[in-house]
This record gives structure tokens, sequence and C-alpha cells, in this order.
């Protein structure tokens, strides 16, 4: 699979939002633990650069997606993990009905083509 | 819980949340460098773009331009001083300009439902009256659904309390006028309908406070005592409230049921008489109800009311409301007045802001460096110009605040020093607040953004835009000195030369005959006996009657069009001996004779405008159906327009008819102080009953004059505040110039250059800017100065006198201003200057 990531952090943009959402599905996590499991789960493809990855959870705590709570590393220390809600649950999902009509329209495209 | 909420939240705990932030991106790293994953960025960026997703970095950045400007301007305090002081005064200005148009034109009235209040006035096409006759406002005020009350107003001249020689001011007004106006009494009792509604209840008066002082010494006990006021026993009732709201400003000292005005009038038919047009209308617009229904209820009621008596209602007739919730009422040429006034002010803001805006460009020179260096270490231009902008809004808000100061302090000597009604305050309001704030804002933007544009872009060293705002500063100040220097001479022309008649040693005598129902032959039989009483006393010398007196309450005028020209005239009827009694000139022809008819005399413009080059005696004047033929022409003599210059007179015999409303003038030829009492004792033997107003004509002169004294006063305030700001820039200007040239006058000097070529290099770049100001302010103030023709008592606005005096004024002190600091350049320490660096 060619390498079809462009953007400076490694990420097609506008997509973080949702790939975040859906990795918190299974259960709170810290931030390098999001970008982890991203890296791990896009086969080790997307990368999560971390100045995307802090100024987007901001943006996602202030829609009401996710809230934050304290709690314990694996490490030990005493860190913040994201946890999804409601209305995170909903977007989600509103994210990847637009998502697969926008990918079904290009993957149209590029077989016509 | 909404996205904004939690913004806010954001913004209140934002500490501890970017404390949260960092321990995220901390923990992200350590484990990252467990994992042997190094990451290089700037964490303080990196935290610092996370954050932005919050929205509230403009605030920390705000912050941090606020605290950098306080500090800048912490390190000049001169600079910051005069910057305060001339925005000050500039905003100071306007602020107090427009305070007193609030006080007069926007304040609602403390009474119950101000906006309720209208005041109503008789108009048509061709006429316009502001008093309408007692019984037709019966009629409206009883009919008029629209209104759930009407109020009248009767002015009359001041009545004699006891033997007073000297009349109080009284009105009498509608019962209900206290009632509407919510007015308590502090002591008895104000007017009511119930007490005092109908003519056959007992004479009663309502006093003001001040007269209440100033006669019965504060005393309470002054309630329940009778008086004679013109002879004619009358009980006070109650005290009006030291802060007294009235319709239209009013303040009278006597208020008196309108009820009751025939006791004290004997024999007057004003309140049956439908030809009497006397009394003022106001009306309260009942609940729900808006001023345009009203006056469409009014004009069918006009229009019975003219089925019902013809004679008193003119062609046409409507009655047009305006808001009377204010001081006063706004009539159009008030609004002339205003658009003068706030043109003056604004000038003078503009020239401060140029001023400021010069001086904040010479700064940027000097903080070239500390720009550039910021500019170096990454700040972008946006940056440096929101930076400079911050500084600007620190200094506006400043200059601002101690303008607004200044203004309430001028607008509280104002208060205090007239006599303005008590309720009014000189505390800025929300009105003149938001005014304050968006002048600073506009001033702001003038003064501070050409600058901070020049600076971002690092083009300190453009002069052009300086050169621009020296040539503002030098045309306003320019137009504000004309403008000054023609009320100035208008003033001195008005104290010091004859207006057309001699006003010394002159007094009218107002017996108001109709008003105590003489018909026109009994009132022929009391003046013709007057006049010769008159005659008889030492000192008099001459005696004629006249319709309207000089300065008196009513005016007439008309617009005429006089080859193809707008031309006011004002019409009067006069006996025979009036141009003697009046020491106006005949200068051709003849005065009246008895037994004249369709005769005419007017005066020298009317004569110069209408038949320009030719002899106007036996000309026709007239609109066809009646011509008069011209006798004579008199002298020019302003009698009701004193200001006006423009303004001609007509004058014809005065009829027998007439003769009710005829006023007495008298001549002397010695002083006239024991002059009113002779006269009101032979007005006591004619008639006991009439009590006539005598009035000397030198005294309400004065006071017209005073009008335009003060005016004349506050301009000149204005203008040299605006030269001395001007030439204070230039003082600045021109020494910074000398400063960042001092090299190259020393070794020009050291070449053998004389002083002259050295100033010349030196100056030559400041004589185009000031050279166009002035040829720009001359221009603009001889365009503009037409409206004040009208003020001007017979100056013209294009007076070279007052030209030359405003621009000899303004060239000495600019020169002085330009030459002082230049100077300096002369006297270099030529060996000093050129070792420098």
């Amino acid at each position: 699979m060619p390498n079809i990531v462009t953007h400076k952090y490694g990420m097609p943009s506008g997509t973080l939002p949702m790939l975040i959402l859906h990795v918190l599905q299974s259960g709170a996590l810290h931030g390098y633990a999001i970008a982890h499991r991203i890296h791990v789960l896009s086969s080790e493809v997307l990368t999560v650069e971390e100045g995307l990855l802090y100024p987007t959870l901001q943006k996602m705590l202030l829609k009401g997606w996710v809230t934050a709570k304290w709690g314990t590393s694996e490490t030990n220390r005493k860190v913040r993990f994201y946890q999804l809600t409601k209305a995170g649950l909903e977007q989600l999902k509103s994210e990847l009905s637009g998502f697969d009509r926008v990918t079904q329209g290009i993957l149209d495209v590029l077989r016509t083509a | 819980m909404n996205e904004f909420f939690r913004r806010l939240i954001y913004l209140v705990s934002r500490r501890r949340l970017d404390r949260e932030l960092e321990s995220d991106m901390q923990f992200h790293r350590e484990i990252a460098a467990r994992e042997g994953r190094n990451n290089f960025g700037n964490m303080l960026q990196l935290r610092e773009e996370a954050r932005e997703a919050w929205g509230w970095t403009w605030i920390d950045r705000l912050g941090q331009d606020l605290r950098y400007g306080i500090r800048v301007m912490a390190h000049s305090p001169g600079f910051t001083l005069v910057a305060v002081m001339v925005l000050a005064i500039g905003i100071g200005v306007n602020v107090a300009a427009f305070g007193l148009f609030d006080m007069v034109a926007l304040q609602p009235l403390p009474v119950p439902h101000p906006e309720r209040l209208l005041r109503l006035e008789r108009a048509s096409p061709n006429s316009y009256s502001s008093e309408m006759a007692y019984p037709s406002f019966l009629f409206y005020r009883d009919h008029a659904r629209t209104l759930s009350a009407g109020m009248a107003v009767l002015g009359v001249p001041p009545m004699q309390i006891e033997s007073d020689l000297q009349g109080t001011s009284t009105s009498f007004v509608t019962a209900n006028y206290f009632s509407e106006l919510g007015t308590r009494a502090p002591y008895g009792r104000m007017l009511n309908p119930g007490l005092d509604g109908s003519p056959s209840s007992p004479p009663v008066m309502v006093i003001s406070y001040g007269l209440w002082q100033r006669r019965f010494g504060g005393d309470p006990a002054a309630i329940g005592r009778t008086i004679h006021l013109n002879n004619k026993p009358v009980t006070v009732v109650g005290i009006t409230p030291y802060s007294l709201a009235t319709l239209g400003g009013q303040s009278p000292d006597i208020w008196l049921p309108i009820t009751q005005q025939a006791y004290f009038i004997e024999g007057s038919n004003v309140l049956t008489d439908f030809d009497n047009s006397s009394v003022r209308m106001w009306g309260r617009l009942a609940a729900g109800m808006t001023a345009k229904a009203a006056e469409q209820e009014l004009r069918i009621l006009t229009n019975e009311l003219h089925r019902q008596h013809p004679a008193a209602v003119w062609d046409n007739e409507f009655i047009k409301s305006s808001p009377g919730g204010h001081l006063q009422v706004m009539q159009r040429e008030m609004y002339q007045v205003v658009m003068t006034v706030s043109v003056l002010t604004l000038l003078i803001l503009a020239v401060a802001c140029a001023n400021l805006g010069a001086l904040m460009l010479a700064r940027a020179v000097q903080r070239e460096r500390e720009i550039g260096i910021r500019m170096a270490i990454g700040a972008n231009a946006a940056r440096v110009l929101r930076q400079l902008c911050t500084e600007s809004m620190l200094l506006a808000a400043l200059g601002a605040i101690t303008g607004l100061l200044l203004a309430s302090a001028v607008l509280k000597i104002v208060l205090t020093q007239s006599d303005a009604p008590k309720w009014l305050s000189a505390s800025p309001d929300l009105r003149v607040l938001l005014f304050t704030a968006a002048i600073t804002f506009l001033s702001t933007l003038f003064f501070g953004l050409t600058p901070a544009l020049q600076i971002a872009r690092q083009r300190q060293h453009k002069t052009t835009a300086r050169h621009i705002l020296v040539g503002a500063q030098v045309a306003g100040s320019c137009v504000l000195l004309i403008v000054a220097s023609l009320l100035v001479r208008a003033t001195h022309h008005a104290l010091f030369t004859e207006p057309g008649f001699g006003y010394e040693r002159l007094v009218s005598i107002d017996a108001q005959l109709g008003q105590y129902g003489y018909s026109a032959n009994a009132a022929k039989v009391y003046l013709d006996e007057m006049e010769v009483r008159l005659t008889a006393v030492p000192g008099v010398r001459s005696v004629s009657l006249v319709l309207l007196p000089p300065l008196g309450h009513s005016v007439s005028r008309e617009t005429r069009n006089v080859n193809g020209e707008s031309v006011m005239v004002y019409p009067n009827w006069v006996s025979p001996e009036f141009f003697q009694t009046m020491q106006i000139p005949m200068l051709l022809g003849r005065t009246f004779q008895s037994g004249d008819r369709n005769v005419v005399v007017v005066s020298q413009s009317f004569a110069r405008r209408q038949w320009p080059r030719q002899n106007p005696l036996g000309k026709l004047v007239g609109d066809g159906k009646v011509s008069d033929m011209v006798v004579g022409v008199a002298g020019d003599a302003h009698l009701n327009a004193l200001s006006n210059d423009d303004a001609v007179e007509q004058y014809w015999p005065i009829a027998q008819d007439q003769m009710a409303g005829a006023v007495v003038m008298v001549r002397m030829s010695g002083e006239v102080e024991g002059f009113p009492s002779v006269a009101k004792s032979i007005s006591e033997t004619l008639n006991p009953k009439v009590f006539p107003e005598i009035r000397q004509i030198r005294a309400l002169y004065a006071e017209n004059v005073r009008g335009i004294e003060m005016a004349a006063g506050a301009v000149t305030l204005i203008g040299v505040v605006a030269l001395v700001l001007a030439g204070v820039g230039l003082i600045g200007l021109v020494s910074f110039t000398v400063s960042q040239k001092t090299k190259e006058i020393a070794i020009r000097t050291v070449l053998g250059a004389s002083r002259s070529q050295v100033l010349k290099v030196l100056l030559g770049q400041f004589s185009w800017p000031v050279g166009l100001g002035l040829l720009i302010g001359v221009v603009a103030a001889s365009a503009s100065s037409q409206v004040l023709r009208q003020t001007l008592y017979g100056i013209s606005n294009l007076d070279p006198i007052a030209y030359a005096l405003a621009l000899g004024f303004l060239l000495v002190t600019l020169a002085a201003a330009i030459l002082l600091p230049a100077r300096r350049a002369l006297q270099l320490n030529l060996a000093k200057a050129l070792h420098y660096e």
C-alpha cells in the first residue's frame, strides 16, 4: 500500500478526530496511548505527532466529545485520561457515515479513470 | 452545557488547564523517550499551539501588549503627558458640546412618560404660529381621542406684586399642568383640576422656589398668605420643587390657573376669542397612540373647526407635532446651529489628532531600533502593528477619561453659572459615554493608524505623512481662527456701532390694551392721552407708536422672492414720528402724513435689492390686488433681527384698527433711570387696571449682544487652543528635524554655508505643508462661513479685516514655532557635532 500521507503531521487532514473517537470507544486512554494505538492499528503507516494530537484533543474537549480525568499510567505517573462522551459517540457515527460516502466516492472515481 | 460555556470555563481556569496540558505533553515525551523515539519540537511552542484551540490567546496577547504599552509610556512621561492632554482637549471639547446638546434635546424630562408629551403648533404651507387661540385649544383637547390630556400655557408680561417697581415673570397654565407632569409641592399644593379648574374657583397662585426664597425668605408660612398681584388679591397655595421640570423649559416665578386669567386682566377676552392666538399647546398621547395618529386626528378636527369657525383656521391649516419630552423642542434653525457647532468642535479634534499623529511619527524614528529588534527576533508586521495600535488605544483611553472629566467640569460650571433647571446634571449619561467611546475610537484611527502602518512597514523616514498632518493642523486652526475672528469682529461691531437706530435712552411702553378688552377706538383715546401726558414730561424728546417694537415679544417676517433671490422681509406698522423717535435717518422722500393711503416706507437695502440703481420713490409694492406707493426710504435698522444684516424692512402707517396692539416708543434726551416710575404713574391715572410693560431698549440690546459675545469668546478660546496645539506640534517637529540633521548642518556650516542657506535647507520642507494648509483653511472658511451671515451683525463673512487678523496671528505664531527651535541649529557646537560617532 502506497504511503498516502502527504501532510507533514502524517495524517490526512480532518480525519484525526474520527480516529481518536474510534480508539476511545474501547475505553479511556491518555494522550500517548491514543497516538500509539492509532500508529499500531494503522500498521505503523499513520504517525500522530504531538503538534497535532494535543491541539485536536483541546478542540474535542471544547466540543464536549471527550472529557479528561486524572488516572495513573502504566509507569505509575499521574496523567490525564481522555474518555468518550455520548456526544462524542454521536459525532463518531456521523463522521463515519460521512467518511464512508467520501471514500466510496473517491474509489468510484479511481476505478473509472 | 454548550461549547460557549465550556470556552468561558477555559478562560477562567486557563492557568490550571495549561499546567495539565503541560503534564500531558511531558508524559508523552517521557514515554516516547523510553521507547527510543525522540521528539525535538519546541515544547513551549507546541503547547501554545494547542492552547490556541481554546480561543483565548488574544486575551493573553492583549495583556502582554498592554503591559508593554504601559512600560513604554512610563519610559517617556513627557510624551505621554503631552499626548494625553492634547487628546483630552480634542475629545473634551466635543464631549462638552455633545453633553450640552444631550441636556437640551435628548435627555427626557424627569416626568412620567416623557415620550408621550407632544408640542402642538399651528402650521400651513405659508404660515406657522407657535401659539393658538384658547377656544381652539379647548376644542382640540375635548375632541382628540389620541390625546389623554391637553395642556395650555399663556405667557403674559411680568405682573406686579404689591407695589413693586420691577415686575415678576408669570405664566397662566391649565390646572392639569402639574398633575400631568407629576409635580409634587414641597410645601402646600400645586394647581389641580379639581380645585382650580373653574373661573369661579377662589384665585390662587403657585410660586417658584426661587421667588419663595427671595421674597418670602423661605418661610413655609407663606402658604395661605394673600398678596396682591396687579392689585388683585390672590392666595399663595404652594411652592414648586427646587428642581422643577417644566414643558419647553419655561421657568416663570408665578404660576396661575388659566381659567382665572380674566380676573387678573380685567376685560380680557383671550379665553373666548377664536382670533386671538396666544396659548402654547402641549398634549399627552393616550396609551398606545403614536404622534402620527394624533396628527391625523387633529387634521380632521382642524377641518371641523374650520367648518364651525371659518375665521379661526387658515387655508390648509394642520397641527404640527414635535416631541415635547425634552428641555427644548428642537426647531429646524436650531439644527443649523448644532451643525455649525459640531463642525467647529470636530475641527479642533482633527487638529488635536493630526498633532498627535505627527508627534507619534516623529517618535517612531526614535523607536526605530526597538521596533527593529522586535522584528528581528520574530515578530511579524501584524504583531508590531497590533502592539502599536494597543499603545494608541491606551493613550486614547487616558485622553478620553481626562476629556470626559474636563467636559463634566465645564458642564458643571455652565449649569451653575446659568439659570438652568436644577434637574439637569453634569455627570455624563449613557448617551454621552457612548458618544465619548465612539469619538475616541475615531480619533484613535485618525492619530494612531497612519504612524502604526508606517512603522510596521519600517518606513519611519518618509516625510509625506508628517507633512500632510502638519498641513491638516494648519488648515484646521486657520478655519477656527477665521471664524473666531469674524465673531469677535461682529461683537465689536455690535457693541460699538449703532444698529441703524439709537438704542440708548429709548423706552417702550407696552400696555397690551387688547388683552384688557379695549376696542380700537378706546385704545386710540387711551394712547392719544398717554402721548400728550408723556410729551409733557421733562426730558422726553419724541413719542410715537409702533405695532412691533424693537426687540419685542413678537416678530413678524416673511420670505419674499426679490429679483430671483429669497429675501427676509420684516414688516412693521408705525406712526409718522416713529423714524424720528428711533433716530432712523430718512434717506429719501418723506415719512407718513395723516391721511396717507396705500403708501409705504422701505429700508435702504430693500430699495437696493428691489430696484437696483433706480429711484425707488413712487414705485409700487404689493401683490397686485393692493399696491402701495413708496414715499420714503429709511436707513437700515434691523429692529427685530439685530444680527442679520441680510434682513430688510418695510413700514406701513399704523391703522386705526391696530391701536389695541400698539406700543408707545419714547425717546429721552437725558437719562432714563427715573422714567419708568413716571410712566407708571401716568398709566395709573389713565386706567389703574392696566399694567403696561415698560422696557429699556438698551438693556434688551445688551442682552441680545451677550449671546454673540459668549459665542465669540468660546470660539476664540477654541481657536487659540487649536493654534497653540499646532504651534507646539510645529515646535516639536522642527526641533526633531534639527536634531536629526545635526551632522548635515555642521558639515554645511564648516563648508561655508551662510546662516540663511542652512535655514533654507532645514525649513524648506515645512514651507509647502504650511502654505497649503493656510490656503485650504482660507478657502474652507470663506466657503463655509456663509451659514454664519445671519449672526454677524452686518459684518460680511468675507470681511477682509477679520481674515487679515486671523492670518496675521496664525503666521506670527507659526513663524515663531518654526524659527525658535531652528535657531538652535545655528548655534551648534560644530566640533562636537562632527566628533560625534
